[in-house]
């Protein structure tokens, strides 16, 4: 759907690149992350590809046309959803969406939506009465309003409480599953994990790694069992090679004899990965 | 350029106007002014009023404005804005035409009640074309001024230092401080001295000489031009800018 080539830019005030020669493509249906520190440049890339940052170098087609080409009908299509809350705050929560909703062609159930994110019942109230996790979710009935085909998110569960992180994540699961494209910003890597079916490692404007979590987990992560066993009143644990565990007969006869406590696989998380890949924690500490 | 979307935006700048109370202060203001008029002899009464039309039109619209897009700007509402179908120009006329109406409710009511207290002799047709361009004129350079604001008190600030530069001029002219009449030439260049001659026009018993004239339309051509040349291809650096997301 996007396909981005050798992106670079500059913020006019700054001697450096902000981005230095990103290249990505974000395939028509998917979820791709862009997983950072702050400052990493993937807020910049996202305001790049939605066309509000515009003097870039390099190439970023969009159904295989130039972005530059397109004109404000390209906001049709799209919907963004922004990290702060950026609602009229002495309008109520149905005066925001209805301005913004009467600037476009398509128009989605808009009481369907409010009800999905449990803002129905304050719908009447003035935004500025809202919680920040309740402003975030008018975030994103605002971004779905259009009925749009592809949703940009700069750190949608940002600020919220896991109930309602869990609800946003459902609806953007949702969105895909009808044949809608994501692109999600984020530092929050349970996110990241739990949507993303490609994810993008940023770091200072370079992209180090792309691939889907579960390959990065095989390719980064050890290759082992590890097994937590009762002997004699006291836990021990022992590890094995993922390899031919089937065939290990010590395995076998601890599974087997043993009071077994837990089996983990040595899988690791994206943040180690994103660690060891980068160098960087996410907390934009080096290491 | 859609006229039903910048219809819209128009409506939302009015509902929003009457939302964040500037409507309402700019009423409160008006009377003000009318019970000050209202007190004053008859010889001051013809002095000030066309002054205070003046200040309305030029001031009072880059004040108004400047509290809008710093409302915006608190709020990141713009970018929200950015990310939809409408395009650059339909924002900035909508704030300009939205200005306008809202600043022309307020010195209407001024001159209105005057009309009927102090039976004030009003050309309407010409009286109307000033406050409208004038507002829109001061509007646009109140949206050029507040790109270069970093919040709403360093612009009335800058505000009453520029309204004291554009106005002190015509003040030492006045008083006789500048003399020549090459100073005749030079203050008309002045926006707000040419809005004078354009308000001045719109009562009854005044003669419509050149200067009028030139001045009309130094203020349409001029306007046209800062809109084209500088409050347009600004305005996409300044809203990315506020924009913080």
């Amino acid at each position: 759907m996007f396909k981005v080539n050798n992106l670079k830019f500059k913020y006019k005030n700054n001697k450096e690149d902000v981005i230095k020669g990103i290249s990505f493509e974000i395939k028509e249906g998917e979820i791709f992350g862009f997983l950072g520190p702050s400052g990493a440049g993937k807020s910049t890339t996202q305001k790049i590809i939605i066309k509000i940052l515009e003097d870039y170098q390099g190439e970023i087609k969009y159904k295989d046309k130039d972005l530059k080409e397109y004109n404000n009908d390209f906001y049709e299509e799209i919907g963004v959803s922004f990290e702060m809350p950026i609602h009229f705050s002495k309008m109520t929560a149905m005066e925001n969406i209805n301005f913004f909703l009467k600037l476009y062609k398509n128009n989605e159930d808009v009481e369907s939506l409010m009800k999905r994110v449990g803002l129905w019942e304050d719908r009447d109230k003035l935004v500025g009465e809202f919680s920040k996790g309740m402003k975030i979710r008018l975030n994103l009935v605002r971004a779905l309003l259009n009925k749009p085909k592809m949703l940009f998110l700069d750190e949608p569960t940002n600020g919220l409480d896991p109930t309602n992180a869990m609800i946003l994540k459902d609806m953007i699961r949702e969105f895909k599953n009808q044949g809608g494209t994501v692109f999600i910003t984020s530092h929050i890597m349970a996110d990241i994990d739990q949507l993303c079916d490609r994810v993008a490692f940023i770091v200072n404007g370079e992209i180090k790694e792309i691939d889907s979590p579960r390959n990065l987990k095989i390719r980064y992560g050890k290759r082992v069992v590890l097994v937590e066993y009762k002997e004699d009143g006291k836990t021990l644990s022992k590890e094995f090679p993922l390899e031919q565990i089937g065939k290990n007969q010590e395995f076998i006869n601890i599974v087997q004899e043993k009071e077994i406590e837990t089996i983990h696989s040595g899988e690791t998380t994206l943040e180690d990965i994103f660690i060891k890949v980068t160098g960087v924690k996410l907390d934009n500490e080096n290491l | 350029m859609k006229t039903s979307r910048i219809w819209l935006l128009i409506k939302g700048e009015l509902y929003r106007l009457h939302k964040y109370n500037v409507l309402f202060i700019s009423i409160l203001i008006a009377i003000i002014w009318g019970v000050v008029l209202y007190f004053v002899d008859s010889v001051l009464f013809n002095a000030l009023l066309p002054f205070l039309i003046l200040i309305d039109a030029t001031m009072m619209s880059v004040m108004y404005i400047g509290s809008v897009m710093f409302f915006e700007k608190k709020e990141s509402t713009l970018s929200s804005v950015l990310v939809t179908p409408v395009t650059n120009q339909e924002i900035i006329l909508s704030k300009i035409i939205a200005n306008t109406i809202h600043n022309l409710i307020s010195t209407s009511l001024i001159i209105i009640a005057f009309i009927f207290i102090k039976q004030v002799k009003i050309n309407y047709p010409l009286m109307l074309i000033a406050i409208i361009l004038i507002t829109a004129v001061f509007t646009g350079l109140g949206l050029l001024l507040s790109y270069y604001q970093k919040d709403f008190t360093s612009m009335l600030t800058n505000l009453m230092i520029l309204g004291f530069a554009l106005l002190l001029p015509s003040a030492l002219y006045g008083f006789n401080v500048l003399k020549g009449n090459a100073w005749e030439y030079i203050l008309l260049l002045n926006p707000v001295e040419a809005a004078s001659k354009v308000i001045a026009g719109g009562f009854k018993g005044i003669s419509l000489d050149w200067h009028y004239y030139f001045s009309l339309f130094y203020l349409l051509i001029g306007g046209l031009l800062t809109y084209k040349y500088l409050i347009l291809p600004k305005f996409k650096d300044y809203a990315v800018s506020i924009s913080g997301v």
